[in-house]
């Protein structure tokens, strides 16, 4: 498990730097959204995901998510088809923000080349690292708006 | 030394939805594909009604009295709810990469440092406006002007704002469905407490082009930053001609079912500080938007506040009550507390259809 500067980022799991998950299930890739993202992201609106089926390589856009501020995409952390997804995130909108690990997961993969591109993902102990750097990122920004504001 | 931006102005005429909802779309391309530097475009639609990407636009707009009235209505490609815009409001479309080393990449803050180039833009004509999170403009309590962003391509993110110099209520209460509906005859004041104009702060009329340049001004300012004037390259023209025909002509895009589940409802609660009416509409299982009225005493300012703190909160007591114990003081509403506003809330939830 890992929290790191309040986001709950468990550091089994693989991340890509847009804030999709990967947990390797059995040779398949189960996807979501990371804490990270629902928590800066807000709450989610609307799901627009891809068909079962569709054939995806790692970083390319594979579904849109909207909150209320945002259209975010959600990036494929691995290449390969697209085995199920999960109808029930637009049946109850709130799952992704409430459960992002557990019943707000997004899609299934059944992998084309997963142990070259694990390693592209960030895992372990670079989770916290990634995380914190992110934060600052956000913090800068943030403050940078604030300016503008002043 | 200083960046070169450019500004794509169409301010001496208005243009078709499909037209400059297209331009728009075609910005990020060239900021990812091209390597254009941030691109502005400032101009003004023909009259009409625009809703968000995951809008359902069958619930919100009364399309046949669209038709029948000439005004035009579309889809967007970026989030947010419905938006009325004609010859006095400024749409402003900006693309940029994340990457920039002026935004600085992340999702957090992105709506404040571009909202702030709005309220700049506004104080050059002394009116005085904050930023409501997460996505409006408002003045005293009442909205001015709307936010709206997403990332299609690569990292180039997208940002529409529509502006509001001036402002045709009965249209919008004569084309929009709204949680409001049963109470029409109340509608107006309902929605001239709940928004505003550059006009109406005022108290004199404002030419469009004036606007236009502030805005212009207030981004350079905000990011240190000059503008070149131009125009769309050979290449955005035949991307704007492939967004029109494939994109915002196109039934299935405009009509499209991709959208959470919408209803609305009503809920009526008596209380001890009076009457209290909430008209909701959701969002699968979010609060959309949400409309408080009633014979209780408060302000416009504090009610404004609070419906603009549940939009797109989950429509559950424990949600709703957080949210609301999070921004409550006392007699924010005289004599109805957060558990009181809550129960109303869920009746109208209940009574959804």
């Amino acid at each position: 498990m890992g929290v790191f500067e309040g986001f709950n980022m468990p550091d089994e799991l693989y991340y890509h730097t847009e804030h999709s998950w990967a947990k390797v299930e059995n040779g398949k890739v189960r996807v979501g959204m990371s804490d990270f993202f629902q928590q800066e992201a807000g709450n989610v609106v609307y799901v627009d995901l891809p068909d079962e089926g569709d054939e995806i390589e790692q970083g390319e856009v594979c579904g849109k998510i909207q909150t209320r501020k945002w259209i975010g995409k959600l990036v494929a952390p691995v290449s390969g088809e697209i085995v199920e997804i999960n109808e029930e995130v637009n049946d109850d909108n709130t799952i992704i923000n409430k459960d992002p690990y557990g019943k707000g997961w997004v899609l299934v993969i059944e992998a084309s080349n997963l142990d070259e591109e694990l390693g592209n993902l960030i895992h372990g102990d670079k989770v916290s690292e990634w995380i914190r750097s992110e934060v600052k990122r956000a913090e800068e920004l943030k403050a940078k708006g604030q300016e503008g504001k002043e | 030394m200083m960046e070169t931006w450019r500004y794509i102005k169409e301010w001496d005429k208005l243009v078709s939805t499909a037209y400059g909802l297209s331009v728009d779309d075609t910005l990020p391309y060239s900021i990812h594909e091209e390597n254009s530097p941030p691109i502005l475009h400032l101009y003004r639609f023909k009259p009409s009604v625009i809703v968000g990407k995951y809008q359902d636009i069958r619930a919100a707009l009364k399309i046949d009295r669209c038709r029948e009235r000439g005004i035009e209505y579309n889809r967007r490609s970026t989030g947010g709810g419905t938006v009325i815009m004609g010859e006095k409001t400024v749409a402003l479309g900006f693309g940029i990469s994340m990457k920039h080393p002026k935004m600085n990449g992340g999702i957090r803050g992105i709506f404040d440092i571009l909202g702030g180039v709005i309220i700049n833009s506004l104080r050059k004509f002394g009116i005085s406006a904050s930023f409501r999170p997460k996505n409006d403009i408002e003045v005293n309590g009442r909205k001015i002007a709307g936010l709206s962003a997403s990332t299609e391509v690569g990292d180039a993110l997208l940002f529409h704002t529509s502006l509001l110099i001036d402002f045709d209520i009965p249209l919008m209460l004569d084309i929009m469905n709204t949680p409001a509906e049963k109470i029409y005859d109340k509608g107006y004041s309902c929605f001239s407490e709940r928004m505003t104009t550059m006009e109406k702060e005022l108290g004199r009329k404002i030419e469009v082009q004036e606007v236009m340049e502030a805005v212009k001004e207030s981004f350079k300012e905000t990011f240190d930053i000059n503008f070149i004037e131009d125009h769309l390259t050979q290449t955005e023209k035949g991307r704007v001609e492939w967004f029109i025909k494939k994109r915002y002509t196109c039934e299935e895009w405009i009509f499209s079912k991709r959208h959470p589940k919408f209803k609305m409802g009503e809920g009526l609660l008596k209380t001890p500080g009076g009457l209290l009416q909430v008209y909701i509409s959701l969002a699968g299982e979010l609060i959309e938007s949400l409309m408080i009225t009633g014979d209780f005493f408060s302000t416009s300012a504090n009610i404004n506040k609070i419906e603009s703190a549940l939009k797109f909160v989950p429509a559950d007591r424990r949600d709703i009550e957080n949210t609301l114990g999070s921004m409550w003081k006392e007699n924010l509403i005289y004599g109805i507390d957060t558990s009181m506003l809550t129960s109303a809330i869920l009746k109208a939830k209940e009574n959804c259809g």
